[in-house]
């Protein structure tokens, strides 16, 4: 279409069509000043601050509101819309209580800046502001509405961006005032505290709860959140060297834009517990105590390099970590293998799920290409297994939910339970658990029935189709709804929703961490395939990635079998790539995985192990095992920002910096590589964790060597071509393809299919009816030992409950609130009970990261991913009412 | 949904099956929230959520709908329910003096029913005796010339009535 040419303040400019007055102004340089005007919400005109005076008419309009049109005179700055702009302020000023001076939004309140700029600094109105209770209820947020303007950010965070549907105008007239229905508090409403509408009102009439500080901060800078997989950008504002609120940056280009979830938002105040570490500790006399940073690194170093000669380099073990940078994990990985010359190497997002991805990669040639978020938006159908993003990652949530409410993506969610995205789902397939293999394979033997393939795609692409056809020419559909549970009908429903679409995946720990999670990720490779979803980054499989680097630490080479790059130890072509790199020859041995690791400790065969950022001692299943193996170990050395479960038994504890207190990169789910710079300096002694490690390889011989963050990020684009583009400024870069896709025609090999097969059957256990399913929740990451240090979330009563459906508590006796044993083969934990309507018998849903991570104690210590493994989602249990008497 | 305004079953039930007579759309939502209060006088919370959940809308955006409007109430009306005249006449007779003597007597404020739900509290403009002003209506009957030892002696009067029906129902029960 022609652009559209006006005249604004004099000056000629073009816009396009449909584009509002604001907009071509802004683009244009010309500000108007707005209060309700949001660029990542519909505008909406309610505060009338944006009025613009149109010269032919002297019409005043909203310009927010307003589109342009062919040959328009625009003043933003006349007499008469000075006026009537100047008025409208005074009157919100009059109904503005005189707080400014205690209000936390302080210098950045955008309603005291637009008076500012208007000159309004007394009213000349009678002050009429209107009195309503502070309300304070919960640890996150404060609502102050008598501070409130009605410019409904708040509300429109709520409908557009989040999709949660919590709030909105009630009332009206001079009692009109955003809140839920009926009324109710927050917490009794669907709000998931994102804090979304925090950060985007302009006043202070919501404000983050338990401020520690009243007022602006000093300083405020951009860093990445270090919980989920989804690398949110943030903007932390510090005083006096410490992180006191976060907010998202707003920037267009960030993944969240101006959303955030209640981890992200809230619970970063975590990091000025006193639980930090603040310096160097060592075991002297049995005891913990307090050394100088040259003992301890000559210590490990000295400790490390006589263990090595005694006991050769298998004794040794390293467990990097998936919430440390990228530059932190090569140069731990490149300590272990060059130097210690071990590839016992791994890291806590790859033993929680990313090593089910890493089994089917291969196929691949090294990864799942990786796909981005913003592409869900316009997908033309999402698949959605084994996740409930709502909750683990509910930036993800946020995508899925826009795609369907507002651009009516079909999504189909295979789930068990009606989670939260069940809702917004086209299709809700309610299968049994660990069925998900037999499931798509289901729906690829329908859609291959109607011929709905990508011929083109699969012959350009892969091989083994042949033998894949067959399987599903031959694949008993009869079967399948028998143990998926799901009606042949429905099934047919969800093929009719994908047939002739690419698909766009997504994939969670349902699936990653469950029993048959292999043979489902093949299942869905192949399904990918043959519909030709795979490839560019417009659809694709997203796997859920829980840890911040999880992606980046496997990337980096910190997980058992890979080199950086993720090629294969194994791969002798591979290794001598390396071996060049680093002049030093290379074990082809694979390296064990942190689970084997805990075994060979058990056996005596491990002699050391170095914990980088991890805490296996509250996220390992069997913790008393881990325990006793740790303990028979000559050295431990734990290197964390907290002291923890797993640094009380170590020799030497080293204090690491928090993400915010250092710079580096993170990559995240989509593959996007993100620098970014310390916000605050880490806390007492304490290094970046980069520095320490530079420092222990310079002391273990490689004096010669700089490992600063510049030498290693340089190394790292030299030889990890898919990290080709890391930048050494704060911002991002993007993974560049590593596996076959895309390049079958130059270098990479077509991919294979691999053969249909049913899942195993249940395993059934008599003394254990019932089936446990392990669930993560919004409030907490991982196993919880950052989250649980949270003073807002763990002020926050709500969560840990045990769910089971009403047949089940009817048949145990239990109602809502209820304490109740919920016991396996392994442990037990202790649990109040909550009653849900929507629940398939049988199931019994468990949280975990609450009380120390305890759920994790009734799954058995095996590595999900492997064939014998029955993995850390699904445990057969038994549940017992706990009568007061005991208590 | 806890509450003290829920809605008994019968009610859920009669909501769910009118709900089926209206398409989905969301410019259904005031016709519908009228034909539940038509039918059961008031908008329970139950209703709301029934709403929503029929027409695919957040609760609090059918809730923000409806408390726009004057028309809509979310509590059921009481048993005996209290009107006070606000009209010119009354309103110079010191009306509104009684309309808070209601108030602060049950506890409520105007639009509200007690949790117990024996009486609500609404204010009428000119009923068309303004020779009576001060006028308040309780049930059918109108009070003149009300006065606050008057709203005591009303509400003493239900409550005696309340206490002598309950002594007599014990009564029988023991009987």
């Amino acid at each position: 279409m022609e652009e559209i040419t006006l005249t604004i303040n004099g000056k000629k400019i073009s816009a396009r069509p449909g584009s509002s007055i604001l907009d071509a102004a802004t683009e244009n340089g010309i500000k108007i000043p707005t209060l309700c005007h949001h660029r990542h919400l519909t505008p909406v005109g309610a505060c009338r601050i944006c009025l613009v005076e149109d010269e032919k008419s002297g019409r005043i309009m909203a310009s927010c509101v307003t589109p342009v049109s062919q040959d328009m005179a625009i003043r933003t700055d006349s007499p008469t819309v000075r006026r009537h702009r100047t008025n409208i302020v005074r009157l919100m000023m009059a109904n503005h209580p005189e707080s400014c001076i205690v209000c936390s939004r302080g210098n950045k309140c955008e309603l005291r800046q637009v008076a500012a700029d208007l000159g309004v600094g007394i009213t000349g109105l009678y002050p009429m502001p209107y009195y309503r209770g502070l309300e304070q209820a919960n640890p996150f947020i404060i609502r102050d509405l008598s501070k409130c303007i009605l410019c409904g950010r708040c509300i429109r965070a709520d409908h557009e961006l989040v999709v949660v549907g919590a709030i909105d105008y009630n009332l009206r007239g001079f009692r009109s005032r955003p809140a839920t229905a009926h009324d109710m508090p927050l917490e009794k409403s669907e709000c998931t505290f994102c804090g979304t509408c925090v950060s985007l009102c302009p006043t202070g009439a919501l404000s983050i709860g338990n401020p520690r500080y009243v007022g602006s901060p000093e300083k405020e800078s951009a860093t990445v959140c270090g919980f989920c997989g989804v690398g949110c950008t943030l903007v932390m504002g510090s005083v006096d060297g410490q992180v006191v609120e976060t907010n998202p940056s707003h920037e267009d280009e960030t993944v969240n834009q101006s959303t955030l979830c209640v981890r992200g938002h809230f619970a970063h105040d975590f990091l000025n517990v006193k639980e930090r570490l603040t310096r160097p500790l060592i075991r002297k006399g049995g005891e913990l105590s307090p050394s100088t940073w040259e003992e301890a690194l000559n210590l490990i170093s000295e400790r490390l390099l006589s263990i090595k000669k005694t006991h050769g380099p298998q004794s040794l073990g390293l467990y990097g970590s998936s919430k440390c940078t990228n530059e932190e994990n090569y140069l731990f990985q490149r300590i272990a293998r060059s130097l210690l010359e071990t590839n016992n190497v791994d890291n806590g997002g790859n033993v929680n799920g990313l090593s089910t991805m890493n089994a089917v990669a291969q196929r691949l040639g090294g990864s799942i290409p990786p796909a981005r978020l913003s592409a869900l938006e316009d997908a033309e159908v999402i698949l959605v297994i084994g996740a409930d993003p709502t909750q683990s990652l509910p930036v993800v949530g946020y995508f899925l939910k826009r795609a369907s409410r507002n651009n009516g993506v079909p999504m189909i969610v295979a789930d068990p339970r009606k989670n939260g995205l069940v809702p917004f789902a086209s299709l809700w397939l309610p299968l049994s658990p660990q069925t998900d293999s037999d499931l798509i394979h289901a729906l690829a033997a329908i859609l291959y029935k109607r011929e709905a393939f990508d011929a083109r795609y699969i012959d350009r692409f892969t091989q083994g189709f042949d033998l894949y056809q067959k399987g599903l020419a031959a694949f008993d559909l009869g079967r399948a709804s028998r143990s998926t549970g799901l009606e042949s009908g429905l099934m047919e429903e969800a093929a009719d929703q994908l047939q002739g679409k690419k698909i766009a995946f997504v994939v969670g720990q349902g699936v990653l961490l469950q029993r048959n999670g292999v043979q489902t990720m093949h299942a869905l490779l192949n399904l990918a395939l043959m519909t030709g979803s795979l490839g560019d980054q417009k659809r694709g499989i997203y796997i859920l990635a829980s840890e911040n680097n999880g992606i980046g630490a496997l990337d980096m080479g910190c997980a058992p079998g890979f080199l950086p790059g993720r090629g294969l130890v194994t791969d002798e072509a591979r290794r001598e790539y390396w071996e060049r790199i680093w002049g030093v020859r290379l074990s082809p041995d694979p390296g064990l995985s942190m689970v084997r690791m805990v075994e060979e400790a058990e056996k005596g065969n491990l002699k050391a192990l170095y914990v980088m950022g991890e805490n296996p001692l509250r996220g390992f299943p069997e913790i008393e095992r881990v325990r006793r193996a740790f303990q028979n170990l000559e050295f431990l050395v734990v290197q964390d920002i907290l002291s923890n479960e797993t640094g009380a038994l170590a020799d030497v504890v080293l204090p690491g910096a928090a993400f915010s207190e250092k710079a580096g990169s993170f990559t995240n789910l989509e593959g996007r590589i993100q620098s970014f710079e310390s916000v605050v300096l880490p806390q007492g002694e304490a290094k970046p964790d980069l520095e320490i490690l530079a420092q222990l390889a310079y002391r273990m011989g490689q004096a010669d060597q700089d490992f600063s963050l510049l030498k290693i990020r340089r190394e790292i684009r030299r030889v990890i071509p898919a990290y080709s583009e890391l930048r050494d400024d704060p911002g991002q870069s993007w993974v560049t393809e590593m596996g076959d896709l895309g390049q079958a025609d130059e270098e990479g090999h077509p991919v294979e299919f691999t053969p249909i097969a049913f899942a195993a059957d249940r395993l059934r256990d008599d003394t254990y009816p019932l089936e446990g399913i392990l669930t993560s929740t919004r409030l907490h990451l991982g196993s919880g030992t950052r989250t649980g240090l949270s003073a807002r979330i763990t002020g926050f009563s709500q969560g840990g409950d045990v769910e089971l459906s009403f047949e089940d508590a009817a048949r145990l006796d239990l109602v809502n609130g209820d304490q109740v044993r919920v016991s396996s083969k392994y442990g037990a934990v202790a649990r109040r009970v909550r009653v849900k309507k929507d629940l398939p018998f049988g199931l019994v849903y468990i949280p975990v990261a609450f009380y120390g991570n305890e759920a994790r104690q009734l799954v058995a210590l095996t590595q999900p991913g492997k064939e014998e493994s029955p993995g850390w989602m699904q445990v057969s249990v038994k549940v017992e009412k706990i009568e007061n008497n005991e208590q | 949904m806890d509450h003290e305004f829920s809605a008994d079953e019968e009610t859920l039930k009669d909501i769910a099956s009118e709900l089926t007579r209206f398409e989905i759309k969301r410019s259904n939502v005031i016709p519908i929230l009228q034909m539940i209060q038509e039918r059961h006088a008031y908008l329970a919370p139950e209703a709301i959520r029934m709403v929503a959940e029929h027409l695919g809308m957040a609760a609090c955006e059918v809730y923000g709908v409806a408390t726009f409007y004057n028309q809509f109430r979310f509590q059921p009306p009481g048993k005996h329910q209290i009107k006070v005249c606000l009209g010119t006449a009354c309103h110079v007779k010191g009306g509104d003096i009684i309309l808070e003597n209601f108030e602060r007597k049950l506890g409520i404020s105007e639009g509200q029913t007690t949790p117990d739900r024996e009486f609500s509290i609404d204010r009428v403009a000119c009923v068309g005796c303004c020779a009576l002003a001060p006028v308040a209506i309780v049930d059918e009957t109108v009070y003149g010339k009300v006065a606050p030892s008057k709203v005591e002696g009303l509400i003493l009067g239900f409550e005696i009535e309340k206490e002598k029906e309950e002594r007599r129902k014990q009564r029988d029960e023991s009987n």
